[in-house]
């Protein structure tokens, strides 16, 4: 590698910003702009969460109307899942990583790949014109037969939008499974894979098997919407649960798309910080494998109380429980690769540690209580649910984004963030998410409702302890987001390897050349080797590769 | 509603018998993650400062895994998940079958508020009364859109759809007379939602009687 790094670039020729960005297939570039818009989107994702607090400051409807509520909760929702959270980790973060991990010039269809980000691009537009023409108000479930009633454009943009970025997403993981199994560097066999391109490839598959169930059911939605069709109308025959069974084939699998990749990021970047090995690579990888496989089998209990016979519900308990482990199997794994460590409290690190291992587990928890019929029965659609589910997404997924955002940082743009606004940025997250997630299981407990824009005034205090946390981390999106901007052009320039790190991608100039790698690297060891002492080795580190 | 019976952070009070078992089970299952939950924050916060990189401790130990604590680390989450799913299995059941002496209250889901219908032909909206020591079965339906029919105190809630009878039942305690409890929807149903509450006021048997009588007179009255 040392000579394949000496070798001179032949400068390219400046491209014109159409050139360079919007007809590029660079696998990177796309991956930087399908992380760019869903920072955008996590930023108007965010307001409607600002937005959703605000209201819910008082206990009466004070601040906007219940419909306009309605409106801001199914936006934030819809955002939030569909415009930042699968994008960013199986967009921005698997088509940056995945080929550069696998020692691969590209993805396996580049042009597709382009397609799917300007998919999901379109998807995010009609989200946004939606603001303008209409928002829509059922939730980011749009159960029917409220959603067939629904006035007005919303629920039609609302199903444009998630067809759009629906095919971008089996688009994506059509192309993240192909590259994955036959664009890897000479050795490079599936046992020496690094830990996230395991966990994109099983989500791919999720993506590819998940995604057409909900393409059927918001079909469905908008052929009964306005070509009088019946299949959800039940005094005709239609069934409303079927659509509740459609969507929750996709959609619980599409919780596991959003951890899954997550989980990915924090196996790379714990062993780099620990300067250890991952403890456990064979369980680790295979865990994920067995999370795509049972996450097919968990749906309906999302439908306990939905019209099922309580007792149809016990098979999806015992899955929904048994899913939970290969889960606790990573977190030991993580706590094992950190024991007996040298941990550099680095900011992705604490991300990744307490910010994602602390806060994550309490979701973790939590869903197996709401698992479980007879608990579910009392806590179904309250706020123990919705504390549980941020738990997941922000505690889990977005803590992992943010980890991964930083440690990549530096490889992406050639240089360093600001290491002091990116601690006040993690403590930001870290406090803002428990002062905002954790008062909302008391809620939940006490039987509060979710999506509702008034509520019991006894229920007042631990509602507005919520939204002071969720202005807590709307200040930290900001310092982050400054950081990172700001950083990006004015940051401390870095090597090609600040963390020392083994994956192919720190193998490679910091940013890489547009074709990767000089020549083809040939791999001849897994990335997770044991670190040895400077005057051991007799090098700065290890030779990779 | 003076005489609500509501707890704003924690679990509401317990109605039935069957809230309290629920409770129960409620209280081992938190019991089992916090133990958990402990065990790994220690875990973790021990590990990044006994663990944390300095003059002494550059590099991490050599160690890839161990088979020993992977088997361990399965089967122990496993077994106790496994149990508990297979120890709540008779819950479900006990909360599935309503005994064979009940009495049946139709409930029907409106946008936006909650129909009450008695055997006796008493139809009421919004505040009901219940009989105290009865089976009291819920028969739950909707006219429009899918609602859901949840009393907190109760720790019960099913979806009321349209086209379709959901179920519960309960046995209010003696202990609860002359309690009114909140019974929210539960399952959005678009702007009327968060308003869409009912309340359920828990009497004696006898003065459950002159109620029922007292609507029927209103009703006639009324027709």
């Amino acid at each position: 590698m040392e000579a394949v790094l000496r070798q001179p670039h032949v400068e390219p020729r400046p491209k014109s910003f159409i050139r360079d960005w919007v007809l590029t297939v660079d696998h990177k570039k796309i991956g930087i702009m399908y992380g760019v818009t869903s920072i955008f989107f996590f930023l108007v994702g965010g307001l409607f969460a600002l937005l959703v607090r605000t209201e819910l400051l008082t206990p009466h409807e004070a601040f906007v109307s219940a419909q306009t509520y309605n409106e801001f909760y199914t936006m934030h929702a819809t955002i939030m899942v569909f415009a930042v959270i699968i994008p960013f980790l199986m967009g921005a973060f698997a088509n940056y990583l995945v080929p550069i991990q696998i020692g691969a010039r590209d993805m396996a269809f580049p042009r597709m790949n382009a397609l799917s980000f300007w998919l999901y691009f379109l998807g995010g537009l009609f989200m946004l014109a939606s603001i303008i023409f209409g928002m829509p108000d059922a939730g980011w479930t749009a159960y029917p037969p409220y959603s067939v009633t629904s006035a007005g454009p919303g629920i039609d943009f609302w199903v444009m939008a998630i067809h759009v970025v629906g095919l971008s997403s089996i688009l994506g993981a059509i192309n993240i499974i192909v590259t994955v199994l036959r664009m890897r560097a000479p050795g490079m066999t599936f046992h020496r894979l690094p830990l996230f391109v395991w966990s994109t490839f099983v989500t791919a598959w999720m993506q590819l098997f998940a995604t057409p169930a909900l393409a059927g059911a918001v079909t469905t939605l908008l052929l009964d919407r306005h070509w009088h069709t019946v299949f959800y109308n039940a005094s005709q025959g239609g069934d409303p649960m079927m659509y509740q069974h459609l969507f929750w084939f996709y959609s619980h699998p599409a919780v596991y798309i959003m951890i899954v990749p997550a989980f990915g990021i924090i196996s790379e970047v714990i062993p780099v910080f620990s300067r250890k090995p991952i403890f456990g690579y064979h369980a680790i990888a295979y865990s994920s494998v067995a999370i795509g496989f049972l996450g097919f089998f968990v749906w309906a209990h999302h439908m306990f109380v939905a019209g099922m016979s309580m007792s149809a519900g016990i098979p999806f308990m015992i899955s929904s429980l048994v899913i939970a482990v290969p889960t606790s199997v990573k977190i030991f794994n993580w706590l094992a690769t950190m024991w007996r460590g040298a941990v550099e409290y680095e900011v992705p690190m604490m991300f990744a540690s307490l910010g994602f291992i602390g806060s994550f587990i309490i979701g973790g928890f939590s869903g197996t209580i709401v698992a479980m019929v007879p608990l579910d029965m009392h806590l179904h659609d309250t706020y123990f649910v919705v504390a549980h589910i941020h738990y997941v997404l922000f505690g889990g997924a977005v803590m992992c984004i943010m980890a991964g955002l930083f440690y990549w940082f530096p490889k992406v743009t050639g240089r360093m963030y600001n290491n002091k606004l990116g601690y006040l940025g993690f403590w930001l997250y870290f406090i803002g998410t428990q002062v905002t997630f954790f008062p909302m299981h008391l809620l939940g407990l006490a039987g509060m409702p979710r999506r509702i824009a008034g509520y019991a005034p006894e229920f007042q205090f631990w509602n507005d302890v919520a939204t002071i946390g969720s202005y807590i981390l709307g200040v930290g999106t900001i310092v982050i987001v400054a950081n990172l901007v700001w950083s990006a052009k004015y940051g401390v320039k870095v090597g090609p390897n600040p963390w020392k790190a083994r994956t192919l991608e720190w193998q490679t100039s910091s940013p890489p050349p547009e074709h990767n790698f000089d020549e083809i690297p040939v791999v001849t060891d897994t990335p997770y080797r044991p670190y040895t002492l400077p005057e051991v080795s007799g090098e700065p580190e290890p030779e990779p590769v | 509603m003076g005489n609500q019976a509501t707890h704003t952070s924690w679990l509401p009070i317990e109605l039935t018998p069957m809230a309290h078992d629920v409770d129960t089970l409620f209280y081992i299952m938190l019991g089992i993650v916090t133990f958990f939950f402990v065990l790994v924050e220690v875990l973790l916060i021990t590990f990044l400062i006994r663990y944390r990189r300095t003059r002494t401790n550059r590099v991490g130990a050599n160690v890839h895994g161990s088979n020993l604590l992977e088997t361990i680390w399965t089967a122990v989450p496993a077994i106790i998940l496994v149990f508990m799913g297979a120890f709540s299995i008779h819950y479900v059941y006990a909360l599935q079958v309503p005994p064979a002496q009940k009495y049946v209250i139709q409930v029907t889901g409106h946008e936006w508020y909650w129909e009450f219908k008695y055997p006796n032909g008493v139809d009421v909206q919004t505040t009901f009364e219940v009989p105290a020591g009865q089976n009291v079965l819920f028969d739950i339906t909707s006219a429009d859109v899918i609602h859901g029919f949840y009393i907190p105190a109760v720790r019960v809630q099913q979806d009321a759809l349209p086209g379709r009878r959901t179920q519960f039942w309960m046995n209010a305690s003696t202990d609860s007379i002359g309690q009114t409890f909140p019974v929210p929807c539960d399952q959005f149903c678009g702007p009327g939602h968060p308003a869409m509450v009912a309340y359920m006021k828990v009497v004696s048997e006898d003065e459950f009687n002159r109620w029922l009588n007292a609507q029927l007179q209103k009703q006639k009255a009324g027709s």
